[in-house]
């Protein structure tokens, strides 16, 4: 076994930028490099794809910088892990091997793997009880929404990806497992940790380092409060991490690279989109937060120690994404002088346009840009006359035919609007599909690991 | 005129469903006092008025000298459904800069 296991984040969503990971690879000398592609909803997006083609489904980019780094990584012996195998993970690793024979690193060992998926059982959990209810509000009607669902996808945990390194591979590619988990994966697999009681400080201390680098450059520099500190943020390094055998570890990136790693970069992520900070739930275990040390060490480097968790809960969550209606949306823009009077007259005429359009609206948004679109309720009225300022209108309808309404009264106000009144190209309606989160029986999911080999 | 929290703290916002969470830094462990003072469920509520709809819950994290404002039914019904631009409530929780530190 290893004394130290050094991870580095690859990706922290889906059109990151592709160089800091390949500077991680040369220069980084790691074990591990974690990718992380997917977002709440982009397995919708997916499991469209793939129903229109059933050898997509999967992130190409995923594939694209798996094939960009496997020669180097293969050199170098750093395995690379993630999760944009989408929901379709088997197709991205025959996509990854034929990359591989190309480039003639025959007998490379690529892993797929899947099961989160259970877009096709819904039924089959209604049918045995499980009740699918909203897990914020309560609301127990999926089933009324049930021709509306798109996709259904478990956060799963890093037992395929551990199974999968257990058995040699040398990439690994999967479907909806939780975004800590390719860390979470690595380190059980180096160090032994099993998801039990008698690990769960452990493998608190592996979610808490996934959680920390699974948004890349999020503890690096970038998202700070203290962007005006942060230097080269253009050429910003992604964070990577030694991990101990007893459960520490240090946060650092590669000297030369922009941004910065300092208590604060590391404080700022470590609550980013966290609900209750002791009892931070992933399926791999509960980790907390607030037990945690951190310690500057030297420049770019934090040191954590005294991370705890508690083992795994009996439930996992599932995102159900269901079609919801369309958004039309329009903005117009005003000079100065008045600008904000000549915002308000437009929001006037545009309801009334609205009206003879018979508009049927669910909801009705406006912002007004410049004031007070970003905090709302929150942000005062300005006590000086703004130089330019800025309409914003969102509306939900059921149908596109409704949508498109929005569009052609926005386009209406290019002569009925307020004088300076100014606009781009009118936006287009959009599809919404909305998330339906709930928790499922943990045994009710098997992840299967298929591996391929060059 | 009275101090905002802008000057003793650091924030950084994000969404977990129709949730917006916001981490509040204290900038020097001196400053953290007068942060769990200031930053109170019922403080944020009142600023952000009929853009949070649900319970507001401040954690603290005295290991960090940070406190997590977690307010539920916060973001119009989720990132894919709000109407807001800030789909994601990156820009949200600098609005919390604002309170008056007490």
């Amino acid at each position: 076994m290893k004394d130290v296991v050094t991870l580095g984040a690859g990706s922290g969503f889906w059109g990151d930028a592709a160089d800091p990971a390949m500077e991680l690879l040369e220069r980084g000398d790691l074990d591990y490099i974690c990718f992380d592609f997917l977002a709440e909803l982009t397995m919708s997006l997916l499991e469209r794809q793939r129903s229109k083609n059933p050898e997509l489904g999967y992130v190409p980019d995923a594939v694209e910088m798996m094939a960009a780094m496997m020669k180097t990584a293969h050199a170098k012996g750093t395995r690379l892990i993630s999760n944009g195998g989408g929901v379709n993970p088997r197709a991205a690793a025959e996509k990854i091997a034929a990359a591989a024979r190309a480039q003639g690193l025959k007998g490379l060992k690529i892993a797929a793997v899947d099961g989160d998926n259970v877009v096709h059982r819904l039924d089959e959990f209604l049918e045995h009880g499980v009740s699918l209810a909203h897990f914020e509000t309560g609301e127990d009607g999926l089933a009324r929404r049930r021709n509306a669902v798109v996709s259904a996808s478990v956060y799963a945990d890093s037992s395929g990806i551990v199974e999968a390194l257990d058995g040699g591979a040398d990439i690994v590619i999967t479907g909806r497992v939780s975004d800590s988990a390719p860390y979470v994966g690595a380190l059980r697999h180096e160090f032994g940790w099993a998801a039990d009681a008698a690990h769960a400080d452990r493998i608190g201390a592996a979610i808490t380092i996934g959680h920390l680098l699974e948004c890349a450059a999020g503890c690096t520099g970038g998202m700070s409060s203290r962007w005006a500190e942060m230097p080269d943020m253009g050429r910003v390094g992604f964070p990577f991490v030694a991990v101990r055998a007893d459960g520490t570890a240090e946060v650092t990136k590669l000297a030369g690279t922009g941004g910065r790693v300092d208590q604060f970069t590391v404080k700022e992520h470590l609550l980013y989109e966290v609900g209750d900070p002791g009892n931070y739930v992933m399926p791999d275990g509960v980790a907390d937060f607030t037990t945690l040390a951190l310690e500057e060490t030297g420049p770019d480097r934090v040191r954590l120690s005294n991370m705890s968790g508690r083992p795994p809960t009996d439930t996992l969550k599932l995102v159900i994404g269901y079609n919801d209606g369309w958004i039309g949306e329009g903005l117009l823009f005003f000079p100065w002088p008045d600008a904000l009077g000549r915002a308000r007259k437009a929001r006037e005429t545009l309801l009334q346009r609205f009206e003879r359009l018979g508009l049927a609206a669910d909801d009705i948004h406006f912002d007004f840009i410049g004031v007070d679109m970003l905090h709302g309720p929150a942000a005062p009225m300005p006590e000086y006359e703004l130089n330019e300022a800025g309409l914003r209108v969102a509306v939900r309808t059921r149908t596109r035919e409704e949508a498109e309404k929005v569009r052609r009264a926005c386009a209406n106000l290019w002569i009925m609007g307020p004088g300076g009144t100014s606009f781009g190209a009118p936006l287009k309606p959009r599809p919404v599909v909305a998330s339906w989160p709930t928790l499922i029986p943990r045994a009710l999911v098997t992840q299967h690991v298929t591996m391929t080999e060059a | 005129m009275a101090r905002l929290l802008r000057e003793i703290a650091y924030v950084r916002s994000g969404d977990k469903g129709d949730v917006v969470s916001v981490g509040v830094i204290a900038k020097s462990p001196a400053d953290y006092p007068a942060v769990l003072r200031s930053v109170t469920p019922e403080r944020v509520k009142a600023l952000y008025g009929s853009h949070v709809k649900g319970p507001v819950t401040v954690y603290r994290l005295d290991n960090l000298d940070a406190v997590n404002v977690v307010m539920e039914h916060a973001l119009g019904g989720g990132a894919t459904r709000t109407l807001r631009l800030d789909q994601t409530a990156k820009a949200l929780g600098s609005g919390l800069l604002r309170l008056e530190i007490v």
